[in-house]
C-alpha cells in the first residue's frame, strides 16, 4: 500500500445539518466525524430517513453543512461557493444515482461525454466510447435513454461516472431500481471499475449485502453515526 | 466547448418537439403583427390618399370671402403646391333653355390630388386628366347637355360670358357623393371668373385654397397660418367621415387591430405557458449538469444560446411567412379595390421583430432565472425547485409584457387598457368561478370506479392547475368566439348596406306631373325601383328666431370643420315623408303622428349630427328659406342616419302636411341592368329634365371591397384560431407529464385502458364545456359593448354562441387533450415507467 493511498481523501469533522420546518428546526445530521482513505470503498447504510442521503449530498458538495466541514481531497467545502464546489465536482467526483439521471435528449454516448464536455476536455468522445465498451454497451452508443432498459441506463450512468477519471465516486442506491440480476451486474461493474481506476467509492445503500462488499461500513441512525464496521473485503486491491 | 454542447442540446430539443410550441408562438406573434400592421398600414396609406383625393388636396382652406394673396405666397414659400377654387351658382343659357348651374372655377393646378374624369362626347368612354379646362372653355356635367340641349363644340352663356363646351364632366375628385345638384355642374378656368360677371359684391360664393405637400410642410404652414385664421375661414384635413368606403375600411381596420391584439394575447399566453414548461423540463438536466461540475456560467450560456436561436429562427420564420401572407393579401385587396396599395414602410418589420424579441425575452426571463437557480441537490431530492414553478413575479412580468405588446402594436392606450383590464376582470371571475365549480363537484358523490368519478376526482385534485387551464381555455375560446361573431356581424352589416338588388341609379329632378308616367314606365319594363321622394332645397335661416349665420359663426375650430364637412351651412335637400325611411332610427322624440295631416304646424325630423352641430333641442322651431319663402317647422324628432348606406338620405324630413306648400321635384332610385340601357335613353329623351346619377360602379367597388376585406378578416381569424389552438395544446402538453404519471399508476394498478381514456375524455369535455360556456357569456357581453363603442353597429345578444361556446369548447379541448393523452396510452406501461424514472 503506497503512502499516497493512505492519505484521507475525505475528512468529515463535526458535520451537522439542520433544516427549518413549519414545526421549528430539525436536525437531520448531528456531529458526524469520519475519514475515507484514497482508494477505499465505503458504504453508508441506514434505514429510510436516517440521513444517509443528506450525508452523501454534503460529502459531494451538493449541499452545505450547518456546522462542521468536509475536506475533499484537501479542500474545505465550507469555504467554497457553489461555483467552486461545481469545479471540485468536475475535477474530482463521479456520480451514480438510483434514478440514473440521464439527459433524455442526449444519446448514451453523449450522456457519457457530458461531464468531460462541461470540463472542456478535448478527447471526450474517445474516452466515452472506451468506457461504454467497458460497460458492454458499445452497440448502444447512439441510443437514447428511453430506448434502453433500466440496467443499460445504469451502465451508461456508470460509464459517465468514470469519465475524466474522478478521484471519488459517489453512488446513491445504484441497484435499487433494478431487478436482482441487473442489480448484481451493476454492482460488479461498479466495483470492478473502481478497482481498475483506483477510485475512492462512497456508496449509499440500505442493502446489507451490497454494503458488505465495501471495505468499511458507516452506520447512520437518526442522524447520528452509530458505528463504523469492517466489510467482507478488507483490503484495497 | 460549451457552444458545441449547446448546439447539440438545441438540435435535439428542437427535434424532440420541446421547442416547437415556443417557436410557433413567437413566429405566430411576429407574423400576426407583421401581416396585420403592414396590411393596415398599406390600407391606411391608401385611405389617406383617397381622402386627399376626396378634397383634391391634402388640406383645404374654405371661406365665403376672398383670401389674402399672402396666404398663397406664404404656402408656396413653405414648399407647398397650391390651387385656388371658387364655387358659385350662375344661370346657363343655350338653345332658349335657361338653367341654374353649380359653377366651379379652378386654377390650372387643380386638382392637387386625384384626377378629373371627362368624356370627349356623351357616348364615348371616360378618361382621367390632371387639370381643368383652358380659358374660354366649359366642361358640363352630362345632365346639362340634356337640359340645355347642347353638344360638344356648342356655345353656352354663363352669366355674361360665352364659353365653348369642350368636354363632358364625369367626375371631379372633390364633388360631393350624394349631391342632387351634382348633375348641373360646370367647370371653368379661374381666369374666366371676371368674364362671367356672376361674382359681384354680396354674391353667394365659396372660396377654396388647396394645399398639397408633405406632413412637415403642411404642419409648418398651419403653425404659421393658425394665429391669423379668421372666424369665417376653416382649415380642413382629410378626415373622411361620410364616405362608405372610408367607413367600411375604418371598421375593417379596427377589426384587424382587435384581431391582431387578440392574436398577440393568445400567442403570448402560449409563449408564457410553453416557456415555463420548457424550462421546467430542463430542471433535471440542469441539476445533473451542475452535479457533474457544469458552472452556472456555462449553463447560463447554453440556455441563453437556446433562447437566442429559437428567437432568431422564429422571428425570421414569422417575418417570412408574414411577408408572403401580407403580399398575397394586399395584392388581392389592391386588385379588387382597383387601386394600388402603397408599400408599407419599415415600421411593420421593426415592430414585429421587436414584439417577437420582447415576447421571447420577457416570457422566458423568469422561467430561465428559475432554471439557473435549480440546485444540484435536485438529483437526490427529486422535487427540489418545483416550488419555484408558481411565481407571482412570472405572472406579473407576463401580464406586464402582454400589456406592453398590445400597446406597442395598437399605439392606442385606451383600447389596450379597455381590452386588458376587461381580460383581467374575466380572469379573476373565471378563477373564482372555477374554484367554486370544482368545490361543488366534490359534493356530487359519484360512485367510485367509474370514468365520470375519476374525471371529477382528477379535476378536483388539480383544482389550481385546472383553474389556470380553465382560464386559458376560456380566454382562447372567448377571443375566438368574439372574433367569429364580430366578423359575421360586420360582414352582414356591410352586406345589408349593399344588399343584392340594391338600386344602382338615382333618378332626380322628376317633375310632379312626370312621376306617374315614369313609374308606369318602370313597371312596364320590369325595372325594380324605390318610392318617389318629393325633394326641394331649403336653407336654414333661423333657429328659434335667431339668425342661423350668427349661430354658426359662433362656433370655432374643429367643430366648424366638422360642420363644414356635414354641410351645415349649405342648402340641404329636404323632403316630406309619412314613414321613417329604412336604415334611419329615431334617437329622440317621436316620428310624425297621423294627426299631423290635420295640423297647421309643420314638424321636422332632423339628422342627429345636425342636432349636435346646431345645439338643437326637441321643440325648437327652425325657419327654412325655400325659394326665399320662410317655412317654420317644429323639431319633433332626431334621427340616426347611416351615411354609409348607398341609399337616399335626408338631413331633414318634414311632416307630410308640407305637401303643396312649396314646388318640388321628385327623386327615385332604380336597379338597372345593361339590357335596360336602350329603354333608359328613350326615357331620357321623353323627359329631358330628369337626370340620372350612376352609382353602379360605387356599388360594385363597395361589394368587391366587402368581399375582399371579408376574406382578409377570415384570414386574420384563422391566424387567431391557430393561436388559440396553440394555447390549448401548450396547456394540455404542460399537464401531460403529470397525467402520464397518473396513467402509469392507474395502469399498473390494473385500470382498464378504456376507463382511463374515458376519464380523460370526460375531464377534457367538462373543462372545455365549462370554459366554453363562461367564454360565450363573457364574449357576448363584451361584444355588445365593443360593437356599439368601436364599430358603430347595433349591439345584440347572440344566443347561438351560448350553445356554440360550450359545444365547441368541449369538442375542441376534448379532441386535442384526448389525442395527446391517447398517444401516451398506446405505449406499454413498462415503457412509460422507464420514461418517468
Amino acid at each position: 500500500m503506497s503512502v499516497l493511498s493512505q492519505l484521507n481523501v475525505i475528512q468529515v469533522s463535526g458535520l451537522t445539518k439542520r433544516v427549518s420546518t413549519l414545526e421549528g428546526g430539525l436536525t437531520i445530521l448531528s456531529d458526524i466525524n469520519f475519514s475515507v482513505k484514497s482508494g477505499e470503498s465505503v458504504a453508508i447504510v441506514g434505514a429510510s430517513g436516517s440521513g444517509k442521503s443528506t450525508l452523501l449530498s454534503l460529502l459531494a458538495g451538493l449541499d452545505v453543512a450547518s456546522e462542521g466541514d468536509v475536506h475533499l481531497d484537501g479542500e474545505a467545502l465550507s469555504t467554497l461557493d457553489e461555483e467552486a464546489r461545481a469545479r471540485v465536482r468536475a475535477e474530482k467526483i463521479g456520480f451514480v444515482f438510483q434514478s440514473f439521471m440521464l439527459v433524455q435528449s442526449l444519446t448514451a454516448l453523449e450522456n457519457v461525454m457530458l461531464p468531460a464536455e462541461l470540463a472542456g476536455a478535448s478527447d471526450a468522445r474517445a474516452q466515452a466510447i472506451a468506457l461504454l465498451e467497458k460497460v458492454g454497451l458499445s452497440h448502444r452508443l447512439e441510443h437514447y435513454p428511453s430506448q434502453l432498459s433500466g440496467g443499460e441506463q445504469q451502465r451508461v450512468a456508470i460509464a459517465r461516472a468514470f469519465i475524466g477519471s474522478p478521484k471519488i465516486l459517489f453512488a446513491d442506491e445504484p441497484s435499487a431500481n433494478l431487478d436482482s440480476k441487473n442489480g448484481q451486474l451493476i454492482e460488479t461493474l461498479l466495483f470492478d471499475l473502481n478497482k481498475l481506476n483506483g477510485t475512492t467509492l462512497v456508496l449509499v445503500t440500505h442493502d446489507e449485502q451490497l454494503a458488505q462488499q465495501c471495505q468499511r461500513i458507516i452506520h447512520i441512525e437518526g442522524g447520528q453515526l452509530e458505528k463504523i464496521s469492517e466489510g467482507r473485503v478488507t483490503h484495497v486491491g | 466547448m460549451w457552444v458545441k454542447l449547446a448546439f447539440k442540446l438545441f438540435s435535439r430539443e428542437f427535434r424532440r418537439g420541446e421547442l416547437t410550441i415556443i417557436f410557433a408562438a413567437i413566429a405566430l406573434a411576429v407574423l400576426t403583427v407583421f401581416s396585420l400592421s403592414s396590411i393596415t398600414e398599406r390600407i391606411g396609406l391608401n385611405i389617406a390618399q383617397k381622402s386627399s383625393d376626396f378634397i383634391a388636396a391634402d388640406r383645404r382652406l374654405s371661406s365665403n370671402h376672398a383670401f389674402e394673396p399672402s396666404l398663397l405666397t406664404q404656402a408656396q414659400g413653405f414648399g407647398l403646391k397650391t390651387a385656388t377654387m371658387l364655387y358659385f351658382d350662375s344661370m346657363l343659357f343655350a338653345n332658349d333653355e335657361l338653367v341654374l348651374g353649380a359653377v366651379k372655377a379652378t386654377t390650372e393646378d387643380y386638382p392637387l390630388r386625384g384626377k378629373i374624369a371627362i368624356k370627349d362626347s356623351l357616348s364615348s368612354q371616360s378618361y382621367e386628366v390632371d387639370s381643368g379646362p383652358k380659358a374660354g372653355e366649359a366642361w358640363l356635367s352630362e345632365g346639362l347637355f340634356y337640359t340645355l340641349n347642347v353638344n360638344i363644340g356648342d356655345n353656352v352663356e354663363l352669366g355674361a360670358g360665352v364659353f365653348k363646351v369642350s368636354k363632358v364632366l364625369v367626375k371631379e375628385p372633390d364633388a360631393p357623393f350624394f349631391s342632387l345638384s351634382g348633375n348641373k355642374r360646370v367647370l371653368i378656368s379661374y381666369a374666366d371668373i371676371a368674364k362671367t360677371q356672376a361674382v359681384q359684391q354680396g354674391s353667394r360664393v365659396f372660396h377654396r385654397l388647396l394645399f398639397a405637400g408633405n406632413e412637415q410642410q403642411l404642419n409648418d404652414y398651419y403653425t404659421w397660418l393658425k394665429p391669423q385664421l379668421k372666424s369665417n375661414q376653416t382649415w380642413q384635413g382629410i378626415k373622411d367621415k361620410q364616405s362608405p368606403l372610408g367607413n367600411n375600411l375604418d371598421r375593417a381596420e379596427r377589426f384587424l387591430l382587435l384581431a391582431g391584439l387578440f392574436g398577440i394575447m393568445l400567442a403570448a399566453v402560449a409563449m408564457a405557458v410553453s416557456a415555463k414548461r420548457y424550462c421546467e423540463r430542463q430542471y433535471d438536466p440542469v441539476a445533473m449538469m451542475k452535479t457533474l461540475g457544469g458552472s452556472r456560467q456555462i449553463i447560463r450560456n447554453i440556455f441563453l444560446l437556446h433562447l437566442t436561436l429559437v428567437t432568431v429562427f422564429s422571428i425570421v420564420a414569422g417575418l417570412l411567412i408574414g411577408f408572403i401572407l401580407q403580399t398575397i393579401g394586399a395584392d388581392y385587396l389592391a386588385t379588387f379595390m382597383g387601386t394600388d396599395l402603397p408599400q408599407a414602410g419599415i415600421r411593420p418589420w421593426l415592430l414585429s421583430s421587436f414584439i417577437g424579441l420582447i415576447c421571447a425575452m420577457m416570457f422566458s426571463l423568469k422561467p430561465l432565472l428559475d432554471l439557473f437557480d435549480i440546485p444540484p441537490l435536485r438529483v437526490l431530492r427529486r422535487h427540489l425547485g418545483d416550488t419555484l414553478a408558481i411565481s407571482r413575479l412570472h405572472l406579473a412580468l407576463s401580464f406586464m409584457t402582454i400589456f406592453v405588446l398590445m400597446w406597442l402594436f395598437s399605439g392606442e392606450l385606451m383600447t389596450t387598457l379597455i381590452l386588458f383590464v376587461s381580460t383581467l376582470v374575466v380572469i379573476v371571475i373565471l378563477f373564482v368561478v372555477s374554484r367554486l365549480l370544482f368545490a361543488a363537484g366534490r359534493r356530487l358523490g359519484l360512485r367510485p370506479g367509474t370514468s365520470w368519478s375519476l374525471a371529477i376526482a382528477t379535476l378536483q385534485k388539480r383544482a389550481n392547475a385546472n383553474a389556470i387551464q380553465l382560464i386559458s381555455f376560456a380566454l382562447a375560446i372567448k377571443l375566438m368566439l368574439f372574433l367569429v361573431v364580430l366578423k359575421n356581424d360586420i360582414i352582414s352589416d356591410w352586406q345589408m348596406q349593399v344588399p343584392p338588388g340594391a338600386p344602382n341609379m338615382f333618378i332626380i329632378n322628376i317633375a310632379e306631373q312626370d312621376v306617374a308616367p315614369i313609374e308606369q314606365f318602370f313597371n312596364d319594363n320590369n325595372i325594380p325601383h324605390e318610392a318617389f321622394y318629393p325633394v326641394f332645397n331649403g336653407r336654414v335661416d333661423a333657429v328659434n328666431g335667431e339668425a342661423f349665420a350668427r349661430r354658426v359663426s359662433k362656433q370655432e375650430g374643429e367643430k366648424r370643420d366638422e360642420n363644414a364637412r356635414a354641410g351645415v351651412n349649405r342648402e340641404p335637400n329636404l323632403t316630406w315623408l309619412t314613414t321613417l325611411p329604412e336604415g334611419n332610427k329615431i334617437t329622440q322624440g317621436q316620428w310624425f303622428s297621423d294627426g299631423v295631416m290635420t295640423s297647421d304646424i309643420i314638424e321636422v325630423s332632423v339628422f342627429d349630427g345636425w342636432q349636435k352641430a346646431l345645439d338643437l333641442k326637441l321643440g325648437d322651431t327652425i325657419t327654412l328659406l325655400v325659394n326665399e319663402q320662410p317655412i317654420n317647422a317644429k323639431v319633433t324628432s332626431f334621427r340616426k342616419v347611416d351615411w354609409g348606406s348607398l341609399k337616399p338620405n335626408f338631413v331633414m324630413i318634414l311632416s307630410p302636411n308640407m305637401a303643396g306648400k312649396v314646388p318640388v321635384t321628385y327623386f327615385s332610385a332604380a336597379q338597372l341592368q345593361d339590357k335596360d340601357t336602350k329603354d333608359i335613353s328613350q326615357l331620357l329623351q321623353r323627359y329631358p329634365t330628369i337626370s340620372m346619377i350612376d352609382i353602379k360602379s360605387r356599388i360594385e367597388q363597395a361589394q368587391a371591397i366587402i368581399a375582399q376585406v371579408s376574406l382578409a378578416i377570415g384570414f386574420v381569424l384563422s391566424i387567431v384560431l391557430v393561436s388559440g389552438a396553440l394555447v390549448l395544446i401548450s396547456q394540455v402538453q404542460a399537464s401531460l407529464a403529470e397525467r402520464m404519471q397518473e396513467v402509469v399508476i392507474l395502469r399498473t394498478l390494473g385500470a382498464k385502458g378504456r376507463l382511463i381514456k374515458l376519464a380523460t375524455l370526460y375531464e377534457f369535455i367538462l373543462l372545455g364545456a365549462i370554459a366554453g360556456l363562461v367564454a360565450a357569456i363573457v364574449s357576448d357581453v363584451a361584444l355588445l359593448v365593443i360593437q356599439q363603442q368601436l364599430f358603430n353597429i347595433d349591439g345584440r345578444l347572440h344566443f347561438y354562441i351560448w350553445l356554440l361556446g360550450p359545444l365547441s369548447g368541449a369538442v375542441f379541448v376534448a379532441s386535442i387533450g384526448y389525442f395527446m393523452v391517447a398517444r401516451t396510452m398506446r405505449q406499454n406501461t413498462q415503457h412509460l415507467l422507464r420514461k418517468l424514472a
